[in-house]
Formats: C-alpha cells, structure tokens, sequence
C-alpha cells in the first residue's frame, strides 16, 4: 500500500517553506513536491563573482536572453548572475490576447522565487481588509487585522525584519530589528517633507527581511548589494535560508524536488482530495502521492492552474471552483509612477557599502479620515537618494586624463520617488486553461487575461504629479515626473485566483485558507487574496501560511478533515 | 598561456646548452605570456584604431588606462556576441569614417596621427555628437558616443577600473549612510 503522507505542499518557495516548517514543527509528515532542481547554496549563490568575471560585465547574453527568456528578460533581477533563477520560456510557455501582455516572471526551484524577491515587507492594515466591503467591490474579506496581527509577529519574529516603527494606522508597525540608515541626502528629504507635510506624508527606511544583527543563526547583512544573486551568509530570507532548514531539523520533511504537479487526486464521495499526481521532470514519468491534507503553495497561477487541471467528468470546471472564482480577479500591483530630481549640496558627502534597500513612503491618498482622491485607494513609494557614478560621463563633454580623473568622484546627488498602486479586483482579468498548448511536461498551459483599468491608470498619474510635488518641497532641480506604461505581472505581485470570503458562492477560499468545496485542501499563496493593498505582499502570504497551517492542525486533532 | 606554461618555458631555457640568446628567449617568452585572444570582428587595423581611440578617451594616469584593461577585448566580444547586425555595421563605418577624417585633417590614418591630431579630430566628433543630442527627434547613435560608451562601460567593469580606479570592495561589511568623500573608499552604487 502506498505511502500517505500527513500533509503534502505543492511548492517550495516563499508560502512553501512556511507551510513546512509549520506543519512539521507540529509533527506532521510532510511532503513538499517542487517542479524545479536542488539549490546549493555552496555552488548557485553568486553574490560575491564580481562583474569583470562575467562575460557580458553586468550587460547580460543578449542573444541567449532572446532565444530562451524572452519573457523572463524583462525582470530587473532576471541578469548575468541570477538568470538562472528564472524559467526557460520555451519550456514554460502561457498564452495572452495580442493587446492584452502579462508578464509571468517565474522561478521554478527549491526555494522559487524567494531567492531572487524583493524583500520589502508591510503588514496590511483594515484600511485594507475594509476596503473591498466599504467600496461595495468584489467581496469582503473574512479576515480582519486582529486575526492575522499575531500571526505576522509570529513569521517576523522568525524572518528578521529591519524598520522603522511609525505609528501610523495604516501601516502597523512591526516586530522591527534595528533599521538600516537614511544616506545624507534622504534625511534632507526626510525634513523637508516632515515640515511641508507634517505626518500626512512620511519618508522612512524600507522596512525589509535584510537582518541588521544576527539573528536565530545567520549573520548580519555585509551589504554587498545584490540579495537577488543569493547571499552565503544567509542575511535575507529566502526559504532555503530559513524555513525549510527549520523544517528539515524536525525530521519530518521530506523534500522531492524534480517534481511538476499535474493535478490532484479527488475522493468525490468523501469531498476530499487525496493526492498530488505528479510528472517526474527528469524521467517524465508520472508518480502518484497521497497525503491527508494539501497544501498549494505553487504562486498565484500554478495554484489556480492546478484546480482546474483537477476537473473531472462530475466537476469540468476544476476542483474547488463551484463558485466558478478560480483564476479569476487576477491582480498585480501597478507601479511606475513618480518622478526623479536633483538635489544641491552635500558634494562633500558620500555613502559607503551597498545598502541593498531604500526609502519607503506609506500610503497617504484616501485614509480613513483623511480627504478622498477621485480614484479608490492609494499608493506607497519606494526609492531613495544616490549620487551619479562614472556612467554620467558618456554624455558630457570631455574625454582624457582630466576627464578620466573628474569621472573618479561621484557626480550631484539625485532624488527618486517611485509608485507602486493599489490594483482593484476585476472579475474580468482572469486566467483559464488554454488546451491548445501544452509546456515541456505534456501539461495545458494558461491563458491569461488581464489589463489595468481606469482606476489603476489615475492612482499612477497621482503618484507622478504628487511625487513631483515632494521633490519640489524638498527643494529638488530638474525634476523629472513620469508614468511607465508597465504590463500587469511585472510588479511580480500577482494574486486573487483563488480568493478568500465569506459565502462559498462568491469565494474559493473561506477566513481558514481552507477551499469551501474541499475542507482538507488549503491554498496559502498569492491566489487567496480577495483585494492587493498597496504594501508588497509575502509577508501577508507568510503570515496566513502559518495561521492557516495552526488551523489544519487544529482540525486534524479534532478529527475534522 | 597559464603559469604552469610559463615555468615549462623556464625550464626550457634551463636546459639549453652554451650561450643563449638570452634577450630573444625574453623577449619570446614576454610575448607569449602577454598573449591576447584571437579577435574575431575587429581586423588589426580596426583594432589598432579602437585601441588608440579609447586610449585617447581613458589613458594612463596615475592609474592604468583603457589599454591596460584591455578594452579593445570587449569591445571585439560585444560586436562579436552582443550588438545587433545594424548595430556592429555602424560601429565599423564609424571606424572607417574616423579614418577618412583622419586622412583629411592630417593626412593618416587615425592611428598614424600625433596624440594632438587625434585629440583635435575627436572634439570634433565629439561636438557633432552633442549638437545631434541636441535635436528633436530619433537619430542613430553617432559613433564617437557609442565608443565612449563601450570604452567607458569596459573600463569601469574590467578588474583595473573598478579596483585601482574605483577601489571597488566585493564585501565592503558595513553601510556608512553619510561620510565625507575624501574618507570614502569608493563610489556608490554599481555592481
């Protein structure tokens, strides 16, 4: 008779790998399938090969790119050094309407996209969780802060978080580390802003999982600048540093990588799910695994892909899908609006290190007691302040021994502010199976529909004009607004494919994580959300990964899946 | 040529019997340690010219110059591996543009010339770069700009411009948010 595992975890990355540490640290057998290779850290983390050694310097195989990553290219992180870490296109195809680009930016290995995230991190708050109730949009969440607030201690008290605390309702703080530093001329901006915009608009330090102390085994962050390419001493999260170790250490994790979920396997008569059926991507032979309970952990897409390659001849529209909500309100946050100035002065004065983090500026359009904006919810900024290097030469006159000795100081301090919005739920942006097209395992690829709206367009025009308005009061020059006209997708926050509510005919996923249709099957990544905020999302993720393990486990002792 | 090739050759000359041509055993020796790869698009000529001109953009100062990084190597990559069709046909009219100027103004070859020669013929390469900047609407990228982008790109990333010139650290351990820039030991920023 075939293995039954306590709980199986269809990926590996950021969702994943809580997913594990928790079930295994509560003692169930786990295990977690990924579609991708081993990472060892020993050999895959470049962080440190320094950019004379690579053959482009830094400018990327172009031509390998366009044959192979034509998608992936387009991520800032997917280059010379951490290409790797993104999918082969060819392999990993999709499909969308010619007008309607989504960019899926995808890593498929042990540890997914953790490796090469973001690593900014902020919690929501019920300005949030109210929104889609007080707007009369898409559906209320089944959760409010109070519920997921002990939870977000929980995975920041292990994750190690540096910031700021602020105060600020909308933005609760955190279990915080000490911060990282404000360079010279981020703290000018910091004032200026402070005596223009008193606490309606706050400049602080990007709260991020960089530790700024050791913290629970891995070393305070050396700032070599480029976590993305992976990082020896384990100073950022990313699952492979921390959560599957964790879970390794209860001895109760197994770990299958090579490992391409097909569908899962459904007990119609017991309404349960009772396996992963799973494509070896090495023999590509098909292998079955059972499990108790499951866990999607595979990212937004593959999570809802994997519901409707489920169907079956009684449930042709997918499993977990009688409300017909999976794949769709798909959202990714909108970004790129804002504006970049120079800023007089402290010639003098320099930064040193790489500080692998900027600013961050909280939300301000729409709070709760605040004036309205005529588009529905907000927008925070990332950036910060940096001094021009050698690359301002190339258009500036002068070439020769002078030249070359002027290039040697740094250039005028310059001042950025960039948008990242709030994307509503629509029930039109969705992604479907398309069984024209089948990727390098035999398996239906997705077709994804989505594109911005009206409101998403206004929130990036009020990020440029409201940016442009910061610098002026921080007393820049030459300031340059702007508004990007990036697809959906390339924030890489994608979510809402399986969203979260309170009535199983209007939501995938109840106030557990725990799929209506099917109470042993929990879905914890971004597919569960039923509106973006604005903050970068995997801290939510992790924080409703661990609550809605700590529930499973709760119903397993009470005999209840 | 590794350092194993370069003590077989020391041990060569060991062995040789009586009177050696010391100074031509040297000499051979230099020349095979100093080796460069085989340059797959730029011919001798154009590569002489490329070398001159980036030269002439980032020379030997107190620290080494665009020769010594060898610039003119990753120029021939990019061309060879990189840079679209159009894109390595306009640099090589550029070069063979250049010297047609040269032979103008001072009757040359642009590698031929005196430093002051070559100086003179790329302000005025340069000016007219910057007079196109300044006109509305796309233009392909004149050439005395893309060179002094690649010179300058290659010279900053090769181990000598981002070590000697920059004093780059690959682990510099700390963030000093705020410090007075003679104390910095390097620019912000980059790779």
């Amino acid at each position: 008779m075939a293995k039954v595992y306590d709980a199986i975890v269809v990926g590996s990355g950021m969702t994943g790998g809580w997913a594990a540490k928790e079930l295994t640290e509560h003692g169930l057998d786990t295990l977690v399938l990924e579609a991708g290779r081993p990472i060892t850290p020993a050999v895959d983390y470049v962080e440190h090969v320094p950019v004379w050694e690579k053959r482009f310097r830094g400018l990327r195989d172009r031509n390998a790119q366009l044959a192979n990553q034509p998608i992936q290219r387009e991520c800032y992180a997917c280059d010379e050094w951490s290409s790797k870490f993104f999918v082969d296109d060819h392999e990993n195809p999709y499909t969308t309407e010619p007008d309607a680009p989504f960019l899926w930016l995808r890593g498929r290995q042990v540890g997914g996209r953790s490796i090469m995230w973001g690593r900014q991190v902020y919690r929501w708050s019920d300005l949030d969780f109210e929104a889609n109730l007080r707007d009369g949009i898409a559906v209320d969440w089944p959760i409010r802060y109070a519920d997921l607030a002990p939870w977000y201690d929980h995975v920041e008290e292990f994750v190690g978080i540096s910031g700021e605390p602020l105060g600020l309702p909308q933005l609760p703080d955190g279990k915080f580390l000490p911060p990282m530093e404000l360079n010279c001329v981020e703290r000018v901006v910091r004032e200026a802003l402070a005596k223009r915009f008193g606490r309606e608009r706050v400049l602080t330090i990007g709260r991020v999982a960089i530790l700024t102390q050791n913290h629970l085994g891995r070393a305070a962050c050396h700032y070599c600048g480029n976590c993305e390419r992976g990082c020896v001493t384990l100073s950022y999260f990313n699952s492979i540093n921390s959560t599957l170790p964790a879970a390794q250490r209860t001895g109760k994790l197994t770990l299958r990588p090579y490992s391409v979920a097909r569908s899962l396997m459904y007990d119609k008569k017991r309404t349960r799910v009772t396996g992963v059926r799973v494509v070896d991507a090495q023999t590509k032979h098909d292998i079955e695994f059972h499990g108790r309970i499951i866990f999607l952990c595979a990212s937004t897409l593959e999570s809802a892909r994997l519901l409707l390659l489920s169907a079956t001849p009684e449930l042709p529209n997918g499993l977990a899908n009688s409300s017909g909500q999976v794949g769709r309100n798909l959202m990714d946050h909108v970004m790129g609006g804002g504006a970049r100035g120079r800023i007089d002065g402290n010639l003098d004065k320099t930064d040193t290190g790489r500080r692998p983090n900027g600013i961050y500026v909280p939300r301000f359009r729409n709070l709760r007691d605040g004036p309205k904006s005529p588009f529905l919810r907000g927008y925070g900024y990332q950036g910060g302040g940096d001094r021009e290097h050698w690359g301002r030469g190339v258009d500036q006159a002068g070439f020769g021994a002078d030249f070359k000795r002027a290039m040697r100081d740094p250039g005028p301090w310059h001042f950025s502010l960039y948008g990242f919005g709030e994307c509503l739920p629509n029930h039109d942006n969705y992604a479907e199976l398309d069984k024209t097209k089948t990727d390098a395992y035999g398996i239906p690829v997705l077709k994804i529909n989505c594109r911005f709206g009206e409101n998403e367009r206004a929130i990036l025009k009020d990020a440029s004009i409201a940016a442009a308005e910061m610098l002026a009061a921080a007393g820049a020059h030459d300031i340059n607004p702007f508004v990007e006209n990036n697809p959906p997708g390339k924030t890489i926050h994608e979510m809402g494919t399986a969203r979260m509510g309170r009535d199983p005919k209007t939501s995938v996923l109840n106030g557990w994580n725990q799929a209506w249709d099917i109470p042993n099957l929990f879905i914890t990544d971004g597919a569960c959300m039923a509106s973006s905020a604005c903050q970068n999302p995997s801290i939510t993720y992790m924080a409703l990964t661990a609550r809605a393990a700590d529930h499973a486990v709760e119903l397993l002792k009470r005999r209840e899946l | 040529m590794d350092r194993r090739d370069a003590l077989r050759l020391f041990s060569a000359t060991a062995a040789l019997p009586a009177v050696p041509d010391l100074l031509v055993l040297g000499r051979r020796l230099h020349e095979r340690l100093t080796a460069r790869p085989a340059l797959r698009t730029l011919d001798p000529h154009q590569n002489a010219t490329v070398t001159a001109v980036a030269d002439r953009i980032l020379p030997a100062t107190d620290t080494p110059g665009a020769t010594a990084a060898r610039v003119n190597e990753f120029i021939d990559l990019l061309l060879t591996e990189w840079t679209p069709q159009e894109a390595r046909a306009r640099f090589l009219a550029g070069l063979a543009d250049l010297d047609a100027r040269a032979r103008a103004a001072f009757g040359k070859a642009f590698v031929d010339g005196g430093e002051a020669d070559q100086v003179r013929l790329l302000i005025v390469l340069e000016d007219e770069a910057l007079r196109l900047k300044e006109q509305p609407g796309p233009h392909p990228e004149p050439f005395f700009r893309t060179i002094k982008y690649l010179t300058m790109y290659g010279y900053y990333t090769s181990e000598i411009g981002a070590k000697q010139e920059l004093h780059f650290e690959i682990i510099p351990g700390r963030y000093v948010p705020c410090t007075p820039l003679s104390a910095a030991s390097g620019p912000p920023g980059g790779d």
